[in-house]
């Protein structure tokens, strides 16, 4: 079965072509990245008007790249939300008006569901299998018993841990995004500083607030006293308090529900320091990363999910699929 | 035979939606309604309705028109982008046209007309427009202001903010641009955004 899938819920748009829920035939990925730096972050209006502006082109440069016809597309899969409405719309009414123009079915795929299954591209999942979601607006752990069933464990109570490195590197004059800043220069600094152990709850929630503040803080005593601030080891500090966090309520999830897999899915899943501490941690039991190609948002997970939804559900949407901002995951 | 070529006509950057599929000039079946904020939920159900009753595919039409605004109403994307698909997934030849025109087109008698969008806190987007019998004619660039004073400034044209457009009138004007490359349609906007203004 070949699936053509449209990704544009933040600042990439991006198509893909995928076969049987595995292969990657093609996977084109349009960054704005270097157009939000000056800002400082994505800036909604101007992510829709760029998806506008590019969505034919990487429809064209997708099919041209898997070597493939139209007629040879069996299923059309695009992301329906999370992610920025005015950013969703765009991609889902491509995708509506490409799968109506060739009668193709069409159906709409969760984003969270799409980064848990750019796990499954090299690798197969087995069940149960606990999945941790880090990116810029996610922090949660997922159970999952079989494919396409979600069960929500628990989930940030406040930042996600992608949203507190951004803030974290804005303070440090790092630039944006900061993930990827701050975990290289953590690689070449020390935990010098101390950092507030984040209380244990009994549940499997996250809370990235007090950590985030606390950092927050410590700079701009620095700052007052007129002190500088050793930038790499702040970074390394940082990075090994929420690497820790990450770890230890996966720890947790894993041990509790007897899972045979964990994986690591969403943009965070690129942190090295993260990667290390995955498979240090998890001797016992299967555990996969995605390769850093479908750790950002990209096409090619949403075709693969979208394959799986349409294998266990064999349901596709009509032409008033539409956008959401908020969505559950257990709820699809 | 100019006059049996198929057309389709789509415009969704006011909160009035239309979807046109013409012979010609003439109406096989047109829609017009006013949306809640939904074109994206609604367009694509509308589109597949009309062709489905007048027992057309979207394969059959020769020309696709497509009002790319001004505005900022979220709606005028959903409308580009649609036909922006349709022109490059068929090949199909895509012509653009000011959403204002459209509106303006409306207008059943003769003389000046004002169409407008709104764009919030007292301001429009709008243009002034002269019809005589079947043809418009730009008199005024169109531009974001405040309401008030453009109805100051021209207080003999006739206000439009709704009505189904006229493709006969817009077909006689010289209003339709076009496209030579369909990867670069866009919506006119006519205003940056907030964060770049703030910027700049
Ligand atoms: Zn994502």
């Amino acid at each position: 079965m070949i699936v053509l899938s449209v990704e544009s819920s933040c600042d990439e748009t991006s198509v893909a072509i995928s076969k049987d829920g595995k292969h990657v035939l093609s996977n084109v990925v349009l960054s704005q990245i270097s157009l939000h730096q000056a800002f400082g972050g994505v800036v909604p209006e101007i992510a829709s008007r760029e998806h506008v502006k590019g969505i034919t082109v990487v429809f064209e440069q997708a099919i041209k790249e898997a070597q493939l016809h139209v007629d040879d597309i069996d299923l059309i899969a695009v992301t329906k939300g999370p992610g920025l409405i005015g950013s969703l719309l765009v991609g889902i009414n491509a995708a509506k008006a490409f799968a109506f123009a060739h009668h193709i079915p069409l159906i709409g795929v969760h984003h969270i569901a799409g980064h848990i299954y750019a796990n499954q591209v090299n690798d197969e999942m087995v069940f149960p299998l606990v999945a941790l979601v880090v990116s810029g607006g996610h922090t949660e752990l997922i159970l999952m018993k079989d494919h396409y069933q979600f069960e929500k464990l628990g989930e940030t109570q406040d930042d996600a841990v992608g949203e507190a490195y951004d803030k974290i590197a804005r303070i440090l004059h790092l630039g944006y995004p900061g993930g990827p800043v701050i975990d290289q220069m953590a690689q070449t600094g020390n935990p010098t500083y101390p950092m507030p152990s984040i209380n244990p709850t009994g549940t499997y929630d996250f809370s990235y607030s007090g950590l985030k503040s606390h950092v927050i803080n410590t700079v701009n005593t620095h700052k007052m006293k007129k002190e500088p601030i050793q930038t790499h080891n702040m970074a390394a500090s940082f990075q090994q308090a929420a690497v820790k966090h990450l770890i230890e309520q996966s720890k947790k999830a894993v041990t509790d529900t007897g899972a045979n897999m964990f994986i690591v899915a969403g943009g965070v899943a690129a942190n090295q320091s993260l990667r290390r501490a995955v498979f240090e941690t998890f001797k016992d039991i299967k555990v996969t990363v995605p390769a850093f190609t479908y750790c950002t948002d990209n096409a090619a997970m949403i075709g693969i999910a979208g394959y799986y939804q349409y294998q266990q559900s064999k349901k596709h949407d009509d032409l008033s699929l539409n956008g959401a901002s908020r969505m559950d995951l257990s709820s699809i | 035979m100019k006059t049996s070529l198929k057309r389709l006509v789509v415009d969704s950057a006011t909160d009035w939606l239309y979807v046109g599929i013409f012979e010609g000039d003439k109406a096989l079946i047109t829609h017009y309604e006013q949306g809640k904020n939904n074109h994206s939920a609604t367009l694509m159900p509308t589109v597949e309705k009309l062709f489905k009753e007048v027992n057309l595919d979207v394969i059959h039409i020769d020309e696709l028109i497509v009002g790319i605004g001004p505005g900022s109403y979220t709606g005028v994307r959903i409308g580009v982008v649609v036909m922006k698909m349709f022109a490059w997934t068929l090949n199909k030849p895509l012509y653009t046209v000011s959403s204002l025109a459209l509106l303006a087109s409306s207008f059943t008698s003769n003389g000046l007309v004002m169409p407008s969008i709104d764009a919030r806190r007292g301001n429009a987007f709008l243009g002034i427009y002269d019809k005589e019998g079947q043809q418009l004619t730009l008199r005024h660039a169109e531009k974001h202001m405040a309401l008030k004073d453009a109805l100051n400034d021209y207080p003999k044209a006739h206000h439009v903010t709704q009505g189904e457009p006229s493709l006969p009138v817009i077909l006689h004007s010289n209003v339709l641009v076009k496209v030579d490359d369909v990867h670069l349609v866009a919506p006119v906007y006519l205003r940056q955004t907030e964060a770049e203004r703030n910027l700049s």
